[in-house]
């Protein structure tokens, strides 16, 4: 059957027709190779790749695709969810920027530097740097009447806030105000606000300068 | 059965000759793309060892030489032989003549001006920054407008068939009809129509590369070993009920193998992750396409050395599974760490595209030509000259870029070496892959004269008639060996 295939290279001669190669795959296509005993390996084998293929590459694109993240460029890039680092531990002084921006800034401006004749500033404020247990008493109980700041003179009135902000409050938003605004001083704890608001609990009506100039001598 | 055989090998006769001029036309201009083509890569070669080749003349610099020698040989000569093998196995096999081939001829003038307006625009500066792609943009039109009509007629042939059955080199002619449409469409609307931004652009360029070589050159190329494997050694395909599986499996991966050119890259690490997911998945239809073709060969291999199509086609399957193990070996990271970006990525894409697809082309002309012009082959001198020039120039360029891709990649590695050093190291490398493609350049001359002999209607004197003997029908007995 099998033709003799010497074609001295001057002409090839075909050994099938086309319209009979397709007839038979056609049939072949079908038809596995008939096997006269026990099973074919083939296939199974080739299963076993198919497999392998789809299994082993699935593992390996949830390893190195990094989250499909499309900012990352190399594969030993931290592998870790981004929730998962744990959640950074804030500053009092970070918290209470937020306090400080909607209650203090509306009087004592975003920067701190408050406005001319009208309301002291806090930024470089030989008050907001004093000993705490003064600022504390300003903030619960407000402030009337005539006060020195950095050799200027204010007359004005600052509203209590101790019914409006908790002791937490209280101490993140002066220690934004001791530690920001150019300001460097130590941050207040709510455990002082609480001790503070306990003695004042007797004191009626704003707190003046000279008063409070007597305390935390 | 006589009269029956008679019959065939008449309808046969009118499919050739009406297949004849498309196809010489496609196949003459491709055979001048590659010899221009060759040229102005051995020339882009030796600038590579010898820097002051050409120097002087802004036409020939390396950086406009090499784009115009890739071009000029995979849309010049890739494209016009996939053309004319194309049309003709379609027709062919789907027993129907080829209608109306003026229209082809039109097609292949447009072709073939978009290429030269495109190879001359390079050569002239006008080229742009991505690979495969730097024709200038508007000869992206002429080539699309010239390969809907081509895409048209290939299509066309196959829906007018008067077979009932489809073979295999059928849905890969078929497949690659549309594939390469989509692939330059998408490539052409998302670099310069509407560009990409950033590290988009570079994707999608590899994303084309990869696609036109695994989905238009590869195919063309299988559907010739899975046509001439049966046709000549009279027997079928073995393993033929699992060649589907690897069909679609092939297609598949491939479309997304494409990322694996970029490991190493600063682009998201998912999409050469996908990419070498997508290349490992060739695994399977490497194994299949190895059942089919080498379990069909087992056994005949004695009867390859009488068939000069034949050795062109085991040349073609050795290309493809070197290229496909080497595109498998890149897309390991390791691997990659010390090969990516040398000599060795552009040794798979060479093997796919000259081991495997134009030894096809070759096999498969030598097999078309007598019968589209009923002459023989002139020379058999010529013709051995020719498969003898390609056996050593794959073997030797295999060598060489192998090894010099090795040692560049362990250079390039090392901090401690400069760039100038691992220049001049592989200058002998060079030297010996300008000779390779010299040798080449040789085998394509020979092959030129003998199509020039055959196919010229003026100079056909001395050219013997060929006798063509009416094929024997394939038998399933055949496949167990007994007659």
């Amino acid at each position: 059957m099998s033709p003799k295939l010497d074609n001295n290279f001057k002409v090839e001669q075909s050994a099938a027709s086309d319209d009979s190669i397709q007839q038979v795959h056609a049939r072949l296509q079908s038809q596995k190779p008939e096997k006269k005993d026990g099973y074919s390996l083939t296939p199974l084998v080739l299963l076993g790749v198919m497999c392998s293929a789809v299994f082993f590459g699935s593992i390996y694109m949830a390893h190195n695709a990094v989250r499909f993240d499309p900012l990352v460029v190399n594969e030993h890039a931290k592998r870790e969810k981004p929730g998962a680092a744990g959640a950074v531990a804030l500053t009092r002084a970070q918290l209470g920027k937020k306090i400080f921006l909607s209650t203090c800034a509306t009087c004592h401006q975003a920067n701190g530097l408050g406005v001319p004749g009208q309301y002291p500033p806090l930024a470089g404020s030989e008050w907001a740097q004093g000993p705490e247990e003064r600022v504390i008493r300003i903030v619960l109980q407000g402030l009337n009447g005539p006060i020195t700041v950095n050799g200027t003179d204010f007359n004005n009135v600052m509203a209590p806030l101790g019914a409006v902000l908790k002791d937490e409050q209280i101490a993140n938003v002066l220690s934004y105000v001791r530690a920001e605004l150019g300001n460097k001083a130590p941050e207040v704890q709510p455990e002082t606000v609480a001790k503070v608001r306990a003695e004042v609990a007797d004191h009626a009506g704003y707190w003046t300068a000279p008063d409070l100039l007597k305390i935390g001598q | 059965m006589n009269s029956n055989v008679t019959n065939a090998r008449a309808e046969q006769a009118e499919i050739d000759a009406s297949a004849k001029w498309p196809v010489l036309v496609f196949l003459g201009s491709a055979l001048l793309w590659l010899l221009l083509g060759g040229a102005l890569q051995l020339a882009a070669a030796i600038q590579l060892h010898t820097p002051s080749f050409l120097a002087d003349c802004a036409w020939f610099t390396h950086g406009r030489l090499a784009p115009a020698a890739q071009n000029a040989l995979v849309y010049g000569w890739g494209m016009n032989a996939a053309f004319a093998f194309g049309l003709w196995l379609m027709a062919r096999l789907s027993a129907t003549t080829l209608r109306h081939g003026g229209w082809l001829f039109v097609a292949a003038k447009f072709w073939n001006l978009g290429v030269t307006l495109g190879v001359g625009g390079i050569l002239a500066g006008y080229s742009t920054s991505f690979e495969l792609l730097e024709m200038p943009r508007f000869v992206t039109l002429i080539l699309l407008v010239a390969y809907a009509i081509i895409g048209v007629w290939v299509v066309t042939t196959f829906s007018i068939r008067n077979t009932e059955n489809v073979y295999a080199s059928q849905w890969y002619l078929f497949g690659a009809a549309f594939w390469f449409p989509w692939l330059y469409t998408i490539a052409q609307v998302m670099l310069f129509r509407a560009p990409v931004r950033g590290v988009l652009q570079p994707v999608v360029n590899a994303w084309y590369v990869h696609g036109l070589y695994g989905l238009w050159f590869a195919p063309v190329a299988l559907a010739a070993i899975y046509y001439f494997l049966p046709k000549l050694l009279g027997k079928p395909i073995s393993n033929y009920y699992l060649a589907p599986l690897g069909f679609w499996w092939l297609v598949a991966s491939t479309a997304i193998a494409g990322g694996s050119r970029l490991i190493g890259a600063p682009v998201p690490v998912w999409i050469p992750t996908l990419g070498i997911v997508g290349s490992m998945m060739l695994v399977l239809p490497l194994v299949i396409l190895s059942l089919n073709f080498l379990g069909t060969l087992s056994g005949r291999y004695g009867s390859v050395g009488g068939s000069l199509t034949l050795r062109f086609i085991v040349l073609s399957i050795a290309g493809f599974l070197l290229s496909s193990v080497l595109g498998l070996a890149l897309s390991l990271r390791s691997f990659a760490a010390v090969a990516q970006f040398t000599l060795l990525t552009g040794l798979r894409d060479w093997l796919l595209f000259y081991g495997c697809f134009s030894t096809a082309m070759f096999g498969a002309a030598y097999f078309f030509l007598p019968r589209l012009t009923g002459k023989e082959w002139r020379s058999t001198a010529l013709v051995q000259a020719h498969f003898g020039a390609t056996v050593l120039g794959l073997v030797l360029m295999t060598i060489g870029l192998a090894a010099a891709g090795w040692q560049q990649g362990h250079l390039l590695n090392d901090p401690a070496v400069k760039f100038a050093e691992i220049t001049r190291a592989l200058a002998g490398w060079h030297t010996f892959n300008s000779v390779v493609l010299g040798v080449l350049l040789v085998g394509h001359v020979a092959f030129l004269i003998n199509f020039v002999w055959i196919a010229c209607p003026f100079n056909s004197q001395g050219t013997p008639v060929a006798q063509i003997n009416p094929p024997p029908a394939l038998s399933l007995a055949a496949k167990e060996g007994h007659a």
